[in-house]
């Protein structure tokens, strides 16, 4: 058994497929690549797939991980081939590596980078200095929806880089980094707390979220 | 934004958003300039429904095939994204393209059942196409087909054309047709006149359907010189080698049927009288096996899908089916592909090649008794014994299923309390059966789940009364008082749907007028619970002057005019006659695939040829 582990892209045309969704076009994909899949061991078997932390719907990535565990010998350069010709479009496999058996994904990545970019409902002045005084608070409390209801963390704790790439007209758009783990805020949340500390200047019907890069350690 | 920024704001917003992105595996991209005829393929329900519909799935690939016409998708929308498109004025499109439904060629509805009819007509106004077929000019051609199209009568000032019968190979012709005509530049009527003469399609206002003082048809006639006094429906006759699609489209979300489908025969010989598609998908048409295993091969490839389903309407019926499902296993079982069984002939025969595909993949175990006793059995021609099923439950118990449902129908012609109560002994016995095999009952679990009758167009029920809506809640009550224990559950429908199925079923062209009434008051989604509304109803049809017990609870004559008598399904009104007077009488026909039994598609049209098995 091997660990094969991908960075793939998620495009627009697949941007709302959910996590669990994902999880099948992956299982699929491998049965019409032929490609062996191991299965955990028990009284229920499942293939060994393992994903980094999920995406929200309606995002987009260009940097995400997986880990696949297969049972034959297969090189990454071949596993990354016969996969995409397989994969449904929007879905592509840009790079595979292998790496230990007991190397596992979730503790590995530490954070991503995300290109935001929203809607402006009015005009709004000093938009550049505004995320500069934003990022220079000490902490920012915001609350979010947990299983066991609603939790307040401090969204500051988590946020490395945020500043504002280009407005024109109703856009702005922007560049984050945050801290990426277990229950961690997304960029959404961002938005909303940002949005607020500025008056309600941005429409959060719609918004788009694109992943550039997920960091491993 | 944009107009794609705006639709995509809307699916941030609903439930199962990929129920409207399309852009699945085997899913067809063309480039809509490129091609003549632009057909969008509407099924009137959700996604997950109708994508797991096999006929839409086979005319999808076939159209698709053809480089001058792109066959694309359009489902109904749920009631969350049907809010949303109606506040920002988004026309109802398509999965593939995006483009509005007025801008294609052909809008083509799939009728599989009568109480998606209210979504017929609300997709069409979503899409901003006027729901009457006269007042649709420079739009495109509304035509429709499937089972419930073979009583046209209730849709007819709705749908243009209906097609009759199996479409892959008329579907052909209509189309040839309509480029004949567009290139020539002709009028709309033009090409209607041009289809009716396509065997199969039925172009209702070139009829006119008569009625009696008493409310009853006096006659149904075509109006204009040159038109069939009957349509015939279309039959495939090599249906070894009919088209079968080599891929199919793998959803990104879980639809109802989410696997391999594979057609292994059409049609059904058992003859059971309630049953619609039994009769009209007649004759039986084998596909060989190697064809079957060619199928597969390519169908696994091309979709990764984990199971395959063998369709048909009676799958355990198959000439070779032990052969199949075994080569089936041995070839896939090590890549964990399992086979699955839709239907639910169960006996022993059937339990060890179920125990058979039960090591790659868990199912369920289904029987369908259908009546309660060995009488009304032998009433609907349901060929199954008690002993059949006692025997067939007990080696399914050895065998180690715990679960079974059980499906019977209530309000069947001729049913007494005591056929009813025959439900109950049965589920008892089969309870008894379990703790002499396994010494107690702790795992046991039996579903016994009652439809009610509903009389179908060409079936030798078609003249029978349903039970009122009283006497069903009587005979229900009377079953979820007996079938109240720790190992037994009970389901039943909703009697009032079943009665709106009823009159629709049966429906003339006047109960037409308060399927339009129903969806002005707002009647969609009338087949899922939360949305049926059967007030609404009832007031359609006061408003318009219809009496739904006329259609739905009252025993037809004979040799009354039937709304659907335009029609030939190929078997005879004689046959029907026959059946339904030997199912009064109790007697049983034997299952015509040894013997046959004159229902008449034999001698229907040249080249029709019905199955035979080997002798036994
Ligand atoms: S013609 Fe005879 S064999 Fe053919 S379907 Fe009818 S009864 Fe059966």
């Amino acid at each position: 058994m091997k660990r094969l582990r991908s960075k793939y892209t998620k495009g627009e045309e697949v941007k709302f497929i959910s996590h669990l969704d994902l999880l099948r076009v992956i299982q699929r994909a491998l049965r019409r690549a032929d490609i062996k899949v191991a299965f955990s061991q028990g009284f229920n078997p499942h293939p060994r797939i393992s994903f980094g932390p999920a995406l929200m719907v309606g995002a987009t990535t260009e940097g995400d991980y997986m880990d696949v565990d297969v049972e034959e010998d297969i090189s990454p350069h071949e596993f990354k081939e016969r996969m995409n010709e397989v994969l449904p479009s929007g879905i592509k496999i840009v790079e595979v590596f292998e790496v230990d058996v007991r190397d596992s994904l979730s503790s590995r990545i530490k954070g991503a980078d995300y290109l935001v970019e929203v809607f402006l409902k009015k005009e709004v002045e000093g938009l550049e200095e505004a995320v500069k005084r934003f990022m220079a608070k000490d902490t920012i409390e915001i609350e979010k929806e947990t299983k066991k209801g609603k939790k307040l963390v401090d969204l500051k704790s988590y946020l490395e880089e945020f500043y504002l790439i280009d407005m024109n007209g109703e856009r702005a758009k922007f560049y984050v980094k945050m801290k990426l783990g277990e229950g961690s805020p997304n960029p959404f949340h961002l938005l909303k707390a940002f949005n607020e500390y500025i008056g309600d200047a941005f429409d959060l019907e719609y918004y788009k979220i694109h992943r550039k890069n997920m960091f491993l350690e | 934004m944009d107009i794609k920024e705006k639709v995509d704001s809307l699916l941030m917003k609903v439930s199962k958003p990929t129920r409207y992105t399309g852009g699945e595996l085997n899913s067809v991209l063309k480039n809509p300039k490129e091609v003549k005829v632009r057909f969008a393929f509407a099924f009137p329900d959700v996604y997950e429904v109708g994508m797991s519909h096999l006929g839409m799935r086979i005319l999808y690939h076939l159209l698709n095939k053809r480089e001058d016409v792109y066959c694309e998708r359009v489902f109904a929308p749920w009631v969350d994204m049907e809010a949303l498109m109606r506040q920002n004025k988004i026309p109802l499109f398509t999965l593939e393209t995006k483009t509005p439904l007025s801008e294609f060629d052909f809008v083509g509805f799939t009728l599989q059942y009568e109480l998606s009819y209210t979504n017929v007509i609300n997709m069409l106004n979503l899409a901003n196409i006027p729901i009457l077929s006269r007042e649709r000019e420079g739009l495109p051609f509304v035509i429709a087909g499937g089972p419930c199209a073979y009583n046209p009568a209730p849709l007819s000032e709705v749908i243009d054309f209906f097609v009759m019968g199996e479409g892959e190979e008329v579907i052909h012709e209509i189309i040839d047709a309509y480029i004949e005509w567009k290139e020539r530049g002709g009028e709309r009527e033009e090409f209607l006149e041009a289809v009716s003469q396509i065997q199969g399609v039925y172009v209702p206002k070139y009829y006119i359907e008569e009625y009696d003082k008493d409310g009853k048809i006096k006659e149904i006639r075509p109006i204009k010189k040159g038109i069939p006094e009957r349509v015939k429906k279309r039959i495939v006759k090599d249906f070894e080698n009919v088209y079968h699609p080599e891929e199919q489209i793998v959803p990104f979300m879980d639809i109802v049927h989410d696997r391999i489908m594979l057609e292994i025969f059409r049609g059904c010989t058992r003859g059971c009288r309630f049953c619609q598609a039994g009769m009209i998908y007649r004759p039986l048409r084998e596909k060989s096996k190697e064809k079957i295993l060619e199928l597969a091969d390519k169908l696994v490839k091309s979709t990764g899908y984990e199971e395959i389903s063998l369709a048909s309407l009676s799958t355990f019926d198959y000439s070779q089916i032990e052969d199949l499902i075994k080569e089936l296993i041995s070839r896939y079982q090590e890549k964990g592909i399992g086979v699955s069984i839709p239907s639910s002939r169960v006996d022993a025969v059937s339990i060890n090649l179920l125990k058979e595909i039960q090591k790659v993949r868990k199912t369920g175990l289904t029987l369908a008794p259908e009546a309660g006793t060995q009488r009304l059995r032998d009433v609907i021609n349901k060929g199954i014994t008690e002993e059949d099923i006692l025997e067939a439950t007990a080696s399914a118990f050895e065998a180690g299923w715990n679960n079974i449902k059980l499906y019977f129908m209530i309000g069947l012609p001729t049913e007494t309390m005591e056929d009813v109560e025959g439900i109950v002994d049965l589920a008892y016995k089969i309870v008894d059966n379990y703790k002499r095999v396994k010494g107690n009952i702790k795992n046991l679990r039996v579903t016994v789940s009652t439809s009610t009758f509903v009389p179908k167009p060409f079936t030798p029920f078609q003249w029978v009364a349903q039970d009122s809506v009283k006497r069903i809640i009587e005979k229900q009550n009377f079953l979820k008082e007996r079938l109240k224990s720790k190992v037994l559950k009970y389901n039943w429908h909703n009697p009032y749907m079943s009665f709106l199925e009823a009159t629709i079923s049966r429906g003339d062209r006047r109960v037409g007028k308060a399927i339009i009434k129903a969806w002005e008051k707002g009647c969609k989604f009338d087949g899922w619970d939360d949305y049926f509304d059967h007030e609404k109803w009832e007031k359609a049809f006061k408003e318009t002057g219809v009496n739904p017990h006329f259609y739905a609870n009252r025993e037809w004559e004979i040799d009354e005019v039937l709304p659907w008598d335009v029609v030939d399904v190929g078997v005879t009104k004689k046959f029907l006659e026959r059946e339904y007077k030997k199912a009064l009488e109790g007697r049983i026909t034997h299952d015509c695939r040894y013997y046959c039994t004159g229902c008449g598609v034999k001698d229907y049209d040249e080249g029709v040829i019905c199955f035979e098995a080997p002798k036994k």
